[in-house]
């Protein structure tokens, strides 16, 4: 096509604008890394009973932030890939805008400190047996 | 007026530029343009996309660490106005600006330079390894092959003694 616009830019660009659009936001890493904090990871882990949840809210995966149906469902979601990016992008510290300014000149350069993270232990299931 | 950093790639957003997100826990993200916005949609990281002023840094592409990015900070106590300050202030400013200025140029200079010596390096190797494209293995020196044309005259002047 070379220099020539292209007409009707946005047809069919539904499906990605639907994919970014804030009612479909899901949690960002740094949203992540405080739900990892003891005491919010707690309350995560063990949810009521909630109806409207997958799973009744009780399989949910603190790193990757989703719900999960049933237990051999997380276990699987455990083992694959995507998971196991999530556990390797969350060990380091998150980026914040303090950061964006010392980059932009406002400070010296500050390495971001590792984070200790692992695959929670799998307790979840049994509360909703008994 | 505060003219604030971007989020993501570090520049600055001028008044009514750019776009504001609000996170739902109330924390405030300054996009200079939607290329940023977009970029921070997608979940991109901004230490990893090698645009960026947080990657150049975290990379060792642009000077880092010096004295001299300290002078400029978020400062939220409201300075009295008073006019030998405000004068000195925009002098100094000046002055920070281009020494700073003349820091990150040093600086990126400096970081080429081990790339001239490593081009050089391999340079020297390529001529060593393929030397046998521009000479001969089988030429000779030009001083060995004197001494062999002495020797081979040397030996015929004997032989014709010898003869006679």
């Amino acid at each position: 096509m070379g220099r020539l616009a292209r007409k009707r830019k946005h047809k069919g660009d539904k499906p990605m604008k639907e994919k970014y659009r804030t009612k479909r936001k899901t949690k960002d890493i740094d949203e992540v890394h405080n739900d990892m904090k003891p005491d919010n990871a707690q309350n995560l882990l063990k949810q009521d009973i909630d109806f409207d949840r997958p799973g009744f809210g009780q399989f949910y995966c603190i790193h990757c932030a989703k719900y999960f149906i049933s237990e051999p469902a997380i276990k699987e979601h455990f083992k694959g890939k995507p998971h196991k990016k999530r556990i390797k992008a969350l060990k380091v510290e998150p980026y914040t805008q303090a950061e964006a300014e010392r980059a932009a000149g406002m400070g010296s350069y500050v390495a971001p400190k590792p984070v200790e993270v692992s695959t929670q232990p799998l307790s979840t299931g049994m509360d909703l047996e008994t | 007026m505060r003219l604030e950093k971007c989020y993501f790639c570090s520049s600055t957003v001028y008044p009514g530029h750019g776009i504001q997100f609000v996170r739902n826990d109330c924390k405030i993200f300054r996009f200079c343009r939607s290329k940023c916005h977009k970029a921070f949609q997608k979940k991109r990281n901004p230490r990893k996309a090698r645009w960026t002023k947080a990657f150049r840094k975290a990379a060792g592409k642009d000077l880092a660490v010096d004295p001299s990015f300290e002078f400029e900070k978020r400062r939220n106590v409201p300075v009295k106005y008073n006019r030998e300050l405000w004068t000195t202030t925009v002098r100094a400013m000046q002055r920070i600006s281009e020494i700073k200025n003349k820091r990150q140029n040093q600086f990126i200079l400096n970081r080429l330079k081990k790339g001239k010596e490593l081009r050089k390096e391999a340079d020297v190797r390529e001529v060593q390894k393929n030397i046998h494209l521009i000479k001969s293995p089988a030429a000779r020196s030009t001083q060995l092959e004197k001494r062999l044309v002495e020797v081979i005259r040397e030996e015929d002047d004997a032989k014709m003694e010898d003869d006679l």
